[in-house]
């Protein structure tokens, strides 16, 4: 079955070096109920950070790209939709 | 495990190292560093301290640590100096070793917290007992608006007040850098703002991550190694440290093929001289053992062997000799390519301490700062095609980037040597860890290694690093096992 949440984390260096690398640290971090909704996939730049005044680092939830992405942003997202 | 969390302050550093390496790579630091205070903290963005003025302000003290010098030398008039001209001194300094510690710190970002560790809060009832202000020993404690006050000049943190108080509302509240220094090198002098006192520090960087403010900044070399990568005509080789695995969420190939797109000539596992050291020091260890010595402990880690030296000088002759790995690993490297810039590539402040005392590095680098500098030359990690180091290691030595790596490759050299010693880890420094150090003898029994590490889960938990230190740890155990 499909999950609800396809989460793409980027791991290129400009977003891994400015607070990615921490993203790793998502899954752990997902609460119970969330864990089975959604996939968690590491990617290689996804092309977001070569914008003018881009703020790295990058998750694309679904259709929606998210700045500065915490693991905290990420969870709360989640939580709303 | 004191956590590498993330934490605002060392992005807004990498940030700005950011900025600073690409105007060196465009050739144009001079001309426009006086600008990057402005370009970091802008006229309309919101401010972090108290106002933009003093966010740049600081932010150019940064920039000076960055260029490697000590904001402590700060002469009066040498606020209205510009920073073009600390470039132009950077530039005179030549290939001379910066002289005096590798931390300093920025007052004008140390929020001179506060004097007492004790506080009253809110809770405070302004009960008819009082017991604060009966039981202080100093007097110190009023009452003002029904509440208890502390007389903050007068405290003397002895915590008697919040033990006594019947609705716990008096709360201890540490200096984060006074509390993370295992050594009391860090106190604050009369104006409330900290000073690192040189002889008693071991450059552990603890302090360094301790603070909120981002307060103490390492001296950097990065100036220095910048110039000789760019510089064609310079001969530079990158000796990356073993903990590098898992620092950008790669392999190991893909980084020496990016090291190399950034200019360094040659690539040097340090595991390598890991693995000889490995070596050397079982051979040490049993020779010593054979001469009635108890115990023998590890010497690859500076802080430690600096907190020997400097604080613990009793068990001076318990500590190896054997060099550390960076050390052969950069011997290795002078014999093959006299002549060359050698930087080490770590995740460690006091391997800048260590290196500055030894004929074999030049430079050190922090994955921090490579993190910035790949930034900046636009290199990708991931993107890199996967390329073999000059000169390759076991993964005898490559665990040595985790806490309990050293004291199993000598265990295991020793037993297949027909010898049986015990081990024991010291995994991270601190006041009680240095008493059970000083005493080491009677604490182990007869026939031990003992392995320290400054560093709470070894150097994967440097105050360098990028990454969280449990995904560094995943990342190195996979690649031990796809490569034995
Ligand atoms: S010993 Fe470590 S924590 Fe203490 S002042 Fe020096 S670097 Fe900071
Ligand atoms: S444990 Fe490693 S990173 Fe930490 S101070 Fe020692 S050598 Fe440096
Ligand atoms: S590195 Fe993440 S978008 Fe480019």
């Amino acid at each position: 079955m499909a999950k609800k949440f396809k989460i793409t984390i980027c791991s290129g260096t400009t977003c891994y070096v400015l607070g990615g690398a921490h993203l790793m640290m998502l899954a752990e971090a997902l609460p119970a109920d969330l864990k089975d909704q959604v996939e968690i996939i590491d990617s290689n730049c996804i092309k977001a950070c070569q914008y003018e005044n881009a703020l790295p680092p990058f998750v694309q939830i679904n259709d929606y790209l998210m700045a500065q992405a915490s693991v905290a942003k990420v969870v709360e997202y989640l939580r709303k939709h | 495990m004191t956590m590498n969390y993330i934490n605002n302050a060392s992005l807004l550093k990498r940030q700005l190292v950011v900025r600073f390496a690409r105007l060196m790579f465009a050739g144009e630091l001079k001309n426009k560093i006086d600008l990057l205070p402005l370009h970091q903290a802008p006229r309309n963005s919101e401010a972090v301290r108290c106002c933009v003025h003093h966010d740049r302000a600081v932010i150019r003290y940064r920039l000076i640590a960055l260029l490697g010098f000590a904001i402590e030398n700060e002469k009066p008039d040498d606020e209205a100096r510009t920073l073009s001209s600390y470039v132009e001194e950077a530039e005179a300094r030549g290939l001379e070793r910066m002289a005096g510690s590798a931390l300093t710190v920025i007052d004008e970002a140390c929020s001179a917290c506060i004097r007492a560790n004790y506080r009253v809060t809110n809770a405070c009832r302004g009960c008819v007992a009082r017991p604060c202000m009966m039981n202080c020993p100093k007097n110190c404690i009023s009452f003002e608006n029904g509440q208890a006050h502390i007389d903050e000049k007068a405290c003397i943190s002895c915590g008697i007040c919040a033990k006594v108080c019947p609705y716990h509302s008096i709360v201890f509240q540490p200096i984060p850098c006074e509390q993370a220094c295992p050594v009391n090198a860090i106190v604050q002098d009369k104006n409330g703002k900290q000073d690192i006192i040189a002889e008693k520090c071991i450059n552990c960087g603890k302090c360094l991550q301790a603070c909120p403010f981002g307060a103490i900044m390492e001296r950097s070399e990065i100036y220095e190694i910048l110039r000789a990568i760019t510089n064609p005509a310079e001969a530079t080789v990158a000796l990356i440290a073993p903990s590098i695995v898992g620092q950008f969420n790669t392999s190991l190939g893909k980084l020496v093929t990016a090291l190399r797109k950034l200019g360094f000539d040659h690539v040097v596992e340090v595991a390598w001289g890991a693995d000889l050291a490995a070596q050397k020091e079982t051979a040490e260890l049993i020779e010593r053992l054979e001469h009635g010595q108890t115990c023998m402990t590890s010497s690859c880690c500076p802080a430690y062997v600096d907190a020997v030296n400097k604080h613990i000088s009793n068990i001076k002759p318990l500590v190896s000799d054997t060099l550390s790995p960076m050390q052969y690993a950069g011997e290795w490297a002078g014999q093959q390519w006299p002549g060359a810039r050698r930087v080490f590539v770590g995740p460690c402040i006091a391997k800048r301490a260590e290196a500055k005392a030894s004929p074999h590095i030049e430079n050190t680098l922090t994955y921090e700062e490579l993190g910035s500098v790949f930034i900046a030359a636009g290199v990708d990690v991931a993107e890199c095609e996967e390329s073999r180091a000059d000169l390759e290691a076991t993964s005898v030595g490559r665990k040595f980037a985790v806490s309990g790596g050293v004291s199993t490759a000598i265990k295991n050299a020793a037993s297949a040597a027909g010898h049986n010693v015990t081990d024991k880890v010291i995994d991270g420094l601190d006041a009680k860890s240095l008493a059970m150090l000083k005493a080491i003898e009677k604490v182990v029994k007869p026939g031990t290694f003992v392995e320290v590490m400054s560093c709470e889960g070894g150097c994967i938990n440097g105050p360098g690093v990028i990454s969280n230190p449990t995904v560094a740890r995943r990342f190195l155990e996979k690649m031990l096992q796809e490569h034995p």
